[in-house]
């Protein structure tokens, strides 16, 4: 028995080069890296077509704790007064036509373009995805990421994240058949107050969409104290009122 | 020359809507982070909405029940056109926890048989949420309760929803109403309880039911084990007593799941039979519906439902409705067909020509996001099948919002079913509809 566990101990030791790299902790810095526990946002979404033609949205969001985001579009017209709502799995849209906010699925696009809910509803990584390995590479580190459930939206990651401050710098994002969904490039760190110093860009394209690319922009990205019950159905018409 | 002037109208418009989408697909795209801070300012006031010109070609059923109807005592005609214009302007003012809303509809419409236009408020109220726990609001609104897509048999404090067009906004009642919500931890994620008062007298929400009454209706909200519950109650007055409950869970990230019940007691049902003698059934009536909504790896929705609505008529007793048309459409119109069918009339306006008035219905609809790579194009196809007559209609769409504000719609209907059913008697065989909509920002286009 000892000398299975001895050799088992020496297999793994050698097959795994990043065995000291703890790839959870990395990911949690990441996470805590990209944006405050409870903050406001506004973003600016960008879905660019072959031809040059693009579309623009522009909303405000709030996050509170690892699994609770509420977004409200402040424009287009046609958009406007529409609001999302994640919290943990749940998702639901709210337009101001129909009046009731309606239950959505990670997997559709409520902007249409590349990015679908869950990428605009995001939670933190950490929350979705199990760290299975870190590859140190030039200049930072391959983080291999697994979807801890089916539920999840991408099945698998891989995230290339470095700098003085660990930050991404490129995740790729694949189907459970191993297929390359999307590519996101963040770019453009700037410091949105004393703490945050963060990518203001996100670019995004997908061998799905040849030639379609969809930007995020993101400004204003700053602590605020919210309180439980502005994540619930009720205060979905209610989003803009934090502003 | 009806032709003509349809193809001249076709003409005008397209230049109209496609200009701004040749305009900007010379534009350069760019992004510059100060743009979103301009863009963010805040004002206590907003004014938008969305104006929208619709071409309706109806072609009519002459042997249909509801033709009948419509031109027993008028001209008659094979083809209806309709030109239509809608605005809907919402005006929102906010000064800290006190808020004003304000939204009117406005409809005019344009046809051989008539010339006419409608203003509407569809709401207006005032809101106050002195916390994020207590809100209340006091005036005209539209509440909507209840999971389902097409169909809510819950819905006890709203105007019933056109399935073919679920999204389309409706007008609200009179209402005071409140939302007290709490948030937790664990299981129970958050209750939110919601009491409405509802004043019926004459003047104020007349078309609600019985005046003179104040009723008072109530809905439990439960966010618990991710799923989304409530219960709902009004209480006898206006209408008789009535309660629910509804649920909506999703199973899997693109798997949804969703249903209603309802229980009104002592419903009162007004029959006529096939010599027009009028007949009043008083019962217990359940109404319930079950549906999904699922999402393919290929971007497709299907949204499917099945409605059975415990308030609707039987195929017999429907069956007689279209009997007593058909007889007295054979008579030559004297006072006294007339005044029958004046009498069906009415009870069509109230009861037989609502949408989906009988037992038992399917909904199925397909839409495809994007087909082709063709972004903001979502082709579709919506189904409500009769399950009582076995009669239908099928609805083809192509919806394109792909021009910032402006949202293209053409739609087909088909109309199936034999003599004495439900889609068989109705006004038209089939329909097309063409629509632009477009939304306006008035507070940014104006610089106000």
């Amino acid at each position: 028995m000892k000398r299975l566990f001895i050799t088992l101990m020496l297999v793994f030791g050698v097959a795994s080069p990043s065995f000291a790299i703890d790839g959870t902790e990395m990911l949690k810095t990441i996470d805590a890296n990209l944006n405050p526990e409870s903050f406001e946002m506004y973003r600016k979404l960008i879905n660019v077509e072959p031809n040059g033609s693009k579309k623009e949205f522009l909303m405000y969001s709030v996050k509170k704790g690892k699994d609770k985001i509420a977004s409200v579009f402040l424009s287009p017209a046609s958009e406007k007064g529409r609001s999302t709502l994640r919290v943990g799995e749940n998702m639901w849209l709210y337009i101001p036509n129909v009046g009731k906010p309606i239950r959505i699925t990670s997997l559709q696009s409520i902007t249409g373009g590349i990015f679908n809910n869950a990428d605009i509803m995001r939670l933190d990584y950490h929350q979705e995805y199990h760290c299975e390995t870190v590859e140190k590479e030039a200049g930072g580190y391959l983080l291999h990421l697994k979807a801890k459930t089916s539920a999840v939206a991408y099945d698998k990651i891989k995230m290339w994240a470095g700098g003085q401050k660990l930050l991404p710098t490129k995740i790729e994002c694949y189907a459970a058949s191993g297929i390359l969904l999307k590519t996101l490039y963040f770019s453009d760190i700037k410091s949105f107050d004393d703490t945050l110093t963060r990518p203001s860009v996100i670019e995004t394209d997908s061998p799905l969409y040849k030639g379609y690319k969809s930007i995020m922009l993101f400004a204003r990205v700053k602590a605020m104290a919210l309180s439980d019950e502005v994540f619930t159905l009720t205060f979905m018409s209610k989003l803009e009122s934090l502003r | 020359m009806k032709s003509f002037k349809v193809l001249r109208f076709i003409i005008i418009i397209i230049p109209i809507i496609f200009a701004p989408q040749i305009l900007l697909s010379r534009e350069e795209y760019s992004f510059d982070l100060s743009e979103i801070e301009e863009a963010v300012e805040k004002k206590p006031y907003s004014l938008s909405g969305y104006m929208e010109f619709r071409l309706n070609f109806l072609y009519l059923d002459e042997d249909a029940a509801f033709y009948t109807l419509k031109f027993f005592d008028s001209a008659t005609t094979n083809r209806l056109d309709e030109y239509k214009f809608g605005l809907l302007l919402d005006a929102d003012y906010q000064k800290q926890n006190i808020g004003l809303f304000l939204r009117t509809n406005i409809d005019a419409v344009k046809s051989d048989l008539e010339s006419d236009m409608s203003a509407k408020i569809f709401e207006g109220y005032l809101s106050l949420t002195p916390s994020f726990f207590f809100a209340a609001g006091l005036g005209k609104k539209t509440l909507n309760w209840g999971t389902g897509y097409a169909w809510n048999p819950v819905g006890f404090v709203q105007r019933p929803k056109d399935p073919g067009d679920p999204g389309l906004p409706r007008e609200g009642i009179v209402v005071a109403a409140a939302d007290i919500i709490k948030s937790y931890g664990g299981q129970l994620q958050t209750v939110s309880l919601t009491p409405v008062f509802i004043p019926v007298y004459e003047g104020v929400n007349e078309d609600f039911g019985e005046i003179n009454h104040i009723n008072f209706a109530g809905r439990a909200y439960f966010l618990f084990y991710d799923t989304d519950i409530d219960f709902m109650f009004l209480t006898q007055g206006s209408k008789p007593f009535r309660f629910g409950a509804d649920f909506s869970r999703n199973i899997t990230s693109n798997f949804e799941i969703h249903g209603e019940f309802a229980f009104i007691n002592n419903f009162e049902k007004k029959i006529i039979d096939s010599d027009g003698n009028l007949f009043e059934k008083k019962y217990d009536a359940r109404s319930y519906l079950l549906g999904v909504r699922y999402l393919t790896s290929f971007n497709t929705t299907i949204i499917s439902e099945y409605y059975r609505n415990g308030t609707g008529f039987t195929t017999e007793e429907m069956e007689d409705f279209f009997d007593l048309i058909d007889k007295q459409k054979n008579l030559s119109l004297t006072p006294a067909t007339d005044s029958l069918l004046k009498e069906a009339s009415s009870l069509a306006d109230k009861s037989y020509g609502t949408r989906n008035p009988m037992k038992d219905y399917l909904y199925l609809r397909i839409s495809q996001r994007e087909p082709f790579d063709i972004l903001y194009f979502t082709p579709s196809i919506t189904g409500i099948y009769n399950l009582n007559d076995r009669s239908y209609s099928l609805s083809p769409e192509f919806l394109y919002s792909g021009v910032t504000n402006l949202e293209l719609r053409l739609k087909g209907s088909f109309l199936k079913g034999g003599p004495g059913t439900e889609y068989g008697e109705k006004l038209n065989d089939y329909r097309v509809e063409i629509r632009a909509r477009y939304y306006f920002d008035a507070v940014k286009l104006m610089n106000l």
